[in-house]
């Protein structure tokens, strides 16, 4: 294994996060591990990979990161551009006000429910995708934290909880062959969301084939009607003849 | 943090190797910390104590050492690595056999002790982990770099996508990575070290136990 070698440090220090996040294949994998039994610096790098990710973690839910709202560095093109929408909102928020200032006659029932609407919508923020798997919450703090004043109007689990297994079922490094597993454990999945409370089911997935390689994908499509408190998501794995819970994680709900 | 390179663990490797048992507990102090880290981030760390099975491992290799099978340190890395790696699999399989109950108040146990990963921190080290990662991210030189970090560990965005959205060549993006974690070793050397002590005090201790434990039982007294 030359990856060994002193100059290839650099090299196997970049697959660091890809380890940590489980990306690396297996032959990759191997190769990386026996690399990390004969370095502690590595081994320490991997460490504080993890520390950085749960710190970015735990920061946000803290409140204290805002995820994903900065956008890139604008360059001249870009300022350009900015110029030109911003010009265009202007004059769209003109003409609305003209609109508004001399309305049209309409019911006051239909007007009221669709400002209601409006607001609703501006009141939601972007949907947002969670994925729970190689890093995941301490056993004492929720892993996924949505605030009512920063509500998704979409939330998407992505749980990395798929177990592998060989055509005969069952759980290798390696399968008869030298291949590797790639049969999933159950053909299909489905996630339930339990209110903590009452124990209540507060939504069902529908059931989803297992596909090797591709996350399984859970979406919550109106998060904002989840009452407050805390909440199991349970991963369940299904085959026909028999189901098991696979993964649970934690929701919290927060209003601030 | 500056540990042993692994050209000293490889001569101390090959010193143990040669039947030095001096060498032999440098080895497991310097394999250690890697052994674990195989474990607490392999492929079936949901599954494993990895401290007991660290120590399980570093004592099959040092029966490996002894037996004289190996005559290459770095097969005894890639040795180690495999052990840690079977290890763990047959603890997962052991576990994973016990999740055939459906539909009882105990499968949900074991799945919430399967879920949930070993919990290293307590809440005021939760914080100060928090805290370092914000100064760090206060103290990145541009704002492109704190968005990559933000975007890649908490968004979950893909490299490939960030590099094309930021204007970023792969190896900026590695070099803001790489350049992060040193940064962060360092805030929390400072402001939380038992955070950041690796090799940790055990680290030191099991392996002198676990030489100590061969050296009796080869030389029956002591």
């Amino acid at each position: 294994m030359n990856s060994l070698d002193r100059h290839s440090l650099e090299e196997q220090t970049r697959l660091v996060s890809r380890y940590v996040a489980g990306d690396l294949s297996r032959s990759e994998r191997a190769e990386f591990e026996a690399w990390l039994v004969a370095s502690p610096e590595l081994a320490a790098e991997v460490e504080m990979e993890r520390r950085l990710r749960r710190g970015i973690a735990s920061a946000a839910r803290r409140g204290w990161l805002k995820r994903g709202t900065q956008t890139p560095l604008p360059s001249v093109a870009d300022q350009r551009w900015r110029f030109a929408v911003a010009a265009s909102v202007l004059v769209s928020l003109v003409t609305v006000g003209v609109a508004v200032v001399v309305p049209e006659r309409e019911t006051s029932e239909s007007s009221d429910t669709r400002v209601a609407a409006v607001t609703t919508l501006a009141r939601l923020a972007a949907p947002r995708t969670v994925r729970l798997g190689s890093v995941r919450g301490f056993g004492t703090s929720p892993d996924v934290i949505v605030t009512r004043s920063d509500m998704p109007r979409e939330l998407t689990i992505e749980p990395d909880v798929m177990v592998l297994t060989c055509e005969d079922g069952s759980i290798d490094l390696e399968c008869a062959g030298g291949t590797a597993p790639r049969t999933p454990q159950y053909s299909e999945y489905e996630m339930d969301v339990v209110y903590r409370r009452d124990s209540s089911l507060a939504l069902r997935s529908s059931r989803q084939l297992a596909n090797p390689g591709t996350l399984l994908s859970f979406v919550v499509s109106d998060p904002q009607k989840l009452q407050t408190g805390d909440y199991d998501l349970l991963v369940r794995g299904h085959s026909s003849d028999h189901e098991e819970v696979v993964a649970r994680f934690w929701l919290r709900i927060t209003d601030q | 943090m500056s540990g042993p390179s692994t050209e000293d663990i490889e001569r101390v490797v090959s010193a143990a190797l040669g039947g030095d048992r001096h060498a032999e507990s440098q080895m497991l102090v310097a394999l250690r910390p890697g052994v674990l880290a195989v474990l607490r981030f392999g492929a079936f760390h949901r599954w494993v104590d990895a401290e007991d099975l660290t120590q399980e491992t570093l004592q099959v290799v040092v029966e490996r050492v002894r037996a004289r099978t190996i005559d290459d340190p770095r097969k005894v890395f890639a040795f180690a690595a495999a052990t840690a790696r079977n290890l763990a699999l047959n603890a997962a399989r052991k576990v994973l056999r016990q999740q055939t109950v459906v539909d009882s108040e105990l499968v949900d146990e074991i799945a919430q002790n399967l879920e949930m990963e070993p919990n290293d921190l307590s809440d005021s080290d939760d914080r100060h982990l928090a805290q370092a990662v914000m100064t760090l991210l206060d103290e990145l030189p541009t704002p492109r770099d704190r968005q990559v970090l933000v975007r890649f560990y908490l968004d979950g965005a893909d490299k490939q996508s960030l590099c094309r959205e930021l204007g970023l060549s792969p190896k900026h993006f590695d070099r803001v990575l790489m350049r992060a974690r040193t940064r962060l070793r360092t805030i929390i050397e400072r402001r939380a070290p038992h955070l950041a002590l690796f090799p940790r005090i055990t680290s030191i201790l099991l392996p002198i136990a676990l030489s100590f434990t061969f050296w009796v039982r080869d030389f029956g007294s002591w």
